[in-house]
Order: structure tokens, then sequence, then C-alpha cells
């Protein structure tokens, strides 16, 4: 049971209503930056300040939004020389954020992406649950579709060759890319 | 070379919305609208003492004058995409939440009726009516950008230091005037630039943005006003406003760069900073995630909170003699009061409540709240209209939620009783000792 879209809607918008009379702002934003990235949780003085100043709220969230807008834009990998052995099994992108997951599910050859949750970024990746596409180097669609909850995404393999040979094939490479979701 | 179009936009800071020359139909659009508001409502109201109700009697009426005042609500308000009607109406909106302004103006309209009684009978009391709105909304206009501009680069802003800067900007444009003209203002180029100018001047070729302007201009331009206009400029004025300013070229330059690296920023990019809308409420996520880090382990003080500023220039009021703006030509056309007389299906009700999902946070948080109550709430908070609005919540003849009068028929209460039911669920909302359920929910 969680909150719908509606509620946090709804939820912004009463804190963003709020306005209190010779309002200003109450932390410096390096203050604001060091609990948004973790690095030092408020003290209860500053988090009190925080709920008590619509207007550093206010100032909060640009914050949040900036860091959140510092989007993941995609992600490349290749293929190593020790990978093109005939089980080739795993590959990962350069940036450690995801791994491709080669696996027979009864006959039929599957591919799985999957994101690193402890990959700097992840956590806001995961948050979005983007639609995404795996490419070979050739820009062929590997695997699209939309994260699922635990970071995965699975799909049959499409090609005829097995992954090693292909990537072989068709540059060597691959890239992990926000990707129009599929139509359903 | 300086293009009209950058001197018809006007002066552009982060997070600002009213400071571009829109701003003037934006005013005549809410003094317009104001005094509609006060052909359904009697003026006598804003006598008494009881400000918070005329401030939602005037709210509904100024509303829904804006929603039906056609083209000139339409018109462009900035650069930004913003329309002078919804410009108009986020600001009446903003006047909602700071009820010490209302009283404010109250107290203007109390004073003048105490000295010369009911001026708004008189032939032309209109006018004195619309300008306690003008004061009204220019002074919040400036509040209500200093805090989007604070909110936006974490620099504090008074309303007053929102002032100076237009003033800066407008002297500019001002200085680059008489720059282009040399020929016929030689005599106040030569006094802004302290020399006698016989030939063009390098400077007026060199002036392309304010970031150019230099503070020394600024001041020589405020001085030469009085022996060339008549009236003292700015920086010249008895007034306390500008105090600040007037000994520190420093301050006029910094302040000076700052429009122009920002209208230079703002010129190369594209509107990045629109949030994807189904996203807008991300940051809630970060907001109860930084709470709960703090409540968990918390860093040992001293606690880092800013001192207030104590700048001369921030601390100064504004002073309304100053922003003397030109009382508009009465309107005489004005439109009939709208009917209000929309009726709903009569099983609106039962459906509106059937669509309702009763686990939702919102719809748990005010149990206690009749529907009407809580979709005065919505109306309030997000609008009539929402992508996330179940289609049973609309009226069919609309397409937006039922209106509040409406919904107070519905509920069968007064409209001052929906109100106060409405602003006390939000009230509610807004209670920040969130159990541990709803954090774990959020």
């Amino acid at each position: 049971m969680g909150m719908t879209q509606l509620d946090r809607k709804l939820q912004a918008g009463a804190m963003m209503e709020r306005r209190v009379e010779n309002d200003r702002l109450m932390l410096a934003d390096a203050v604001l930056q060091g609990a948004l990235d973790g690095s030092r949780p408020l003290t209860a003085g500053e988090r009190t300040a925080l709920q008590a100043s619509p207007l550093t709220l206010r100032r909060f969230r640009h914050l949040a939004d900036a860091r959140r807008s510092f989007a993941w834009r995609g992600s490349r990998g290749l293929l190593r020389a020790a990978d093109s052995g005939a089980g080739l099994d795993l590959l990962r992108t350069d940036d450690r954020m995801w791994s491709l997951h080669f696996v027979d599910d009864g006959g039929t050859l599957c591919v799985i992406v999957q994101l690193d949750p402890d990959a700097a970024g992840a956590a806001h990746v995961l948050d979005q649950r983007p639609a995404i596409q795996v490419r070979d180097g050739a820009g062929q669609v590997v695997l699209a579709g939309v994260l699922d909850a635990d970071g995965e995404c699975e799909g049959r393999w499409p090609f005829a060759q097995p992954p090693s040979t292909h990537f072989q094939q068709h540059g060597a490479r691959f890239e992990v890319i926000p990707g129009a979701p599929p139509i359903t | 070379m300086r293009g009209e179009i950058e001197d018809e936009e006007g002066m552009r800071l982060p997070g600002t919305r009213y400071q571009e020359h829109g701003w003037e139909q934006v005013r005549k659009l809410l003094g317009q609208c104001s005094l509609q508001a006060f052909v359904r409502l009697d003026p006598a109201i804003l006598l008494a003492p009881d400000a918070e109700q005329s401030l939602d009697a005037y709210i509904d009426a100024v509303a829904l004058a804006l929603r039906t005042a056609g083209a000139r609500a339409q018109a462009p308000g900035n650069s930004y995409g913003d329309t002078c009607g919804e410009l108009a109406l986020s600001l009446v909106y903003e006047l909602q939440a700071r009820p010490a302004d209302w009283a404010a103006l109250c107290t203007a309209v109390t004073s003048e009726h105490a000295r010369i009684g009911p001026f708004w009978t008189q032939p032309g009391g209109d006018a004195p009516l619309r300008k306690k709105f003008n004061d009204l909304y220019a002074v919040l206009r400036d509040k209500v950008d200093s805090d989007n501009y604070q909110a936006a680069c974490g620099r504090p802003c008074s309303p007053n230091r929102m002032y100076a800067y237009r003033m800066l900007d407008t002297a500019y444009h001002e200085i680059a005037r008489l720059f282009d003209g040399w020929r016929e203002h030689a005599g106040q180029v030569g006094a802004i630039l302290g020399r006698e100018v016989a030939a063009m001047p390098i400077e007026a070729r060199q002036l392309r943005s304010i970031g150019d302007c230099k503070p020394e201009w600024i001041m020589h331009w405020s001085e030469s006003l009085e022996a060339h206009s008549g009236a003292p400029g700015p920086l010249h004025t008895r007034s306390k406003r500008f105090a600040s300013l007037k000994n520190s070229l420093e301050k006029i330059g910094a302040m000076l760069r700052e429009i122009g690296e920002y209208e230079a920023l703002s010129a190369n990019r594209d509107q990045d900073w629109l949030q994807d809308r189904d996203d807008a409420g991300a940051w809630l996520d970060d907001y109860w995630r930084v709470l709960d880090e703090s409540e968990q382990g918390s860093t040992p003080g001293p606690d880092q909170i800013l001192e207030a500023r104590q700048d001369e220039l921030d601390a100064a009021e504004p002073e309304l003699s100053l922003e003397t703006a030109p009382v508009d030509e009465i309107d005489a056309a004005r439109l009939a009061a709208v009917a209000e007389q929309v009726s709903l299906p009569l099983n609106y009700l039962l459906l509106a409540a059937a669509a309702e999902d009763r686990a939702s946070w919102a719809a748990r948080r005010m149990a206690q709240d009749s529907l009407p109550v809580r979709l005065a709430v919505y109306l309030k908070l997000l609008g009539p209209f929402d992508d996330s609005y179940p289609s049973e919540w609309l009226d069919p003849a609309s397409g937006e939620l039922p209106t509040m009068q409406q919904l107070s028929g519905l509920d069968g209460i007064s409209l001052p009783t929906l109100r106060k039911r409405r602003d006390a669920a939000i009230a509610g909302l807004n209670e920040m000792a969130v159990t541990e359920e709803e954090r774990r929910w959020a």
C-alpha cells in the first residue's frame, strides 16, 4: 500500500503552499546538499528549521530536483577478450552500473539487464523505473522494456547467433540507454 | 546592437516571474478584475474587523473574474511562457497565503474611509479603490519574486532588493537609450561619462549589455536627472530606500553584473528547468529520507543555521509613494456577473465517492472530512483540473472539479464554513508530526 500519484501531488501541493511571514533561508546550500547526499545528516535544530521554513523547503526542493535531473543518460560496455569464449554469461558496462546476464531458460536463451543498486546514481534510476534499451555496437536493439522494482528487465535473446559471436561481429560493444517504453 | 526585443523583455533574474514588461498587463488585469469583484461584493466588507472573511470572499470573486477575463488574460506575461492570466491568478493565490498583505490593504481602505467616507460610491470612486489594489500587488509581486529568487539560487533577497535590481535595470536601459541618441542628448551623456562629448563616445559602441554598464554611469545618470527632467533620480531622492546603494559603487556594479550574467545564461539555455510532470513530487522522497536520516543519526551540534542578513538594502521597507503606478483609465466595460448555477448529476456524490481511492494517504488523512471538503482541498491545492483526478470527480458540464459554490451546496453548508473546514484540512495535511507508518508509505 503506497502513496498514490495523486497523494504525492496533494502532499507536495500542501507543503509548497505554506507561507510564513518574514520567512527567510535558514540553511546554507552546503548544509542542504550534505543532507541530500547523506554525508552529513541534519542536526535536530536544522531539521526543525527546515520543517518550519517553507522558503528553506522550497530551496531544498530546488536542490533535490537539480540533483535528480542530473540524470543517467546511458552506459557503455565492451566485449573483452576474456569474454569471447563460448560460455559468455555476463557483461558489465564500464561504469559498473549495469550487467547483462545470459541464461538458458528451458532451451530458450534469455538476456537480463540488471542495475547494480550500489552504483553511483543507481538509486535515482531505480526511483524513476525508466524504460531502457540495450543495443549492440551496430545499434540493433538487444532488449527493450521498463525496469522492474528489482532493477531488472528481461527478454528473449533476439538474434540467431549466440551472444559472444553476435557481439564480436557487431562492434564488440554494447550500450544501455534510456529508451521509449514498448507499446502495450 | 541592442535590439528592441531585448528592451521589450525587461529584467530576468533566477526564479523571477513578475519582472518583465508583461507585468504592466498583469497589473491592469488585476486592477480590472478586482473592481469587477467589488461589483459583486460590497467594498464595505473591507472595513470589517474580520479581514479573513473578506479575503476569502475577494479571492473567490477575483479568481472568477480572472478566469472569464478573455483576451487580456491570454497575452504573454513573461518570456517563460506564463500568460498574464496565469501570473495574475497565482499572485491572487499567494495573497491568500499572506493575510498580512490583505490586512494592510484593509487598513489603507479604512483610513481613507475615515477621512472621506465611502469613496467608492463617489463618481470616479473606482480609481482610488483600484489604486489600493495596484499598491497591494506591487508589493506582493516583489515579495513573491524575492522568494522565488531565493529558492532558485540560495542567496538571500528582500522585496526591496528586487525593487533595486529593477531600478538598476531601468537605469541601464535609459542610459543605453541616451547613448544611442548621444547627439541629441550630448549634455546628459557628457554628465554621465563625466567629460565633454563632441564625437561619438566609444562607450556607446561598447555598451552591449547591462553587464557592460559602469556603476559610475548609474550614479551620474541619477544625479543628472534633476537638471534634465526636473525630478531627482532614484539615487538622489531623500528616500531611504536606496540609501545603502548611494555610496557603494561596488554594490551597484555587482548587481549590474549579476543581471547581465543571468541574461546571457538564460538566453543560451533551453527551458531545462521544466520538470517532468510525472516526477514533480520526486523531491518528497528526498525530503522524507533526509528527515529520517536526521532522526536516526543526526549530526551532533552545533546547528548551522544562517544568520538573518543585516544589509541596509534588505532592511529598507518598501515605499509605496515611489511606485507611482499611473491610475488606469477607468475601464467602463464590465463583464456581467457570471451565472454560477451549474447543476451536477444527481448521482454525482455517489460516483465521486466510489472513484476515490479510500486507501490513499489523502483519503485516510482527511477521513474526518466530508467528500466535498476533501474535493475543496484538491481544488485549492491542485486547481480545478489535474491529470490524476478520477473522471467521476469532474463536473460533466465544465470538465473540472465542482466550484466552491457547488461543493458548499453539495455539503449543505455555507461557503465560509466550507472554506474554514477546507483550510483546517490543509493544515492537517501539513502537520509535520508524521507517523512512522506514513513515513514508510512516503
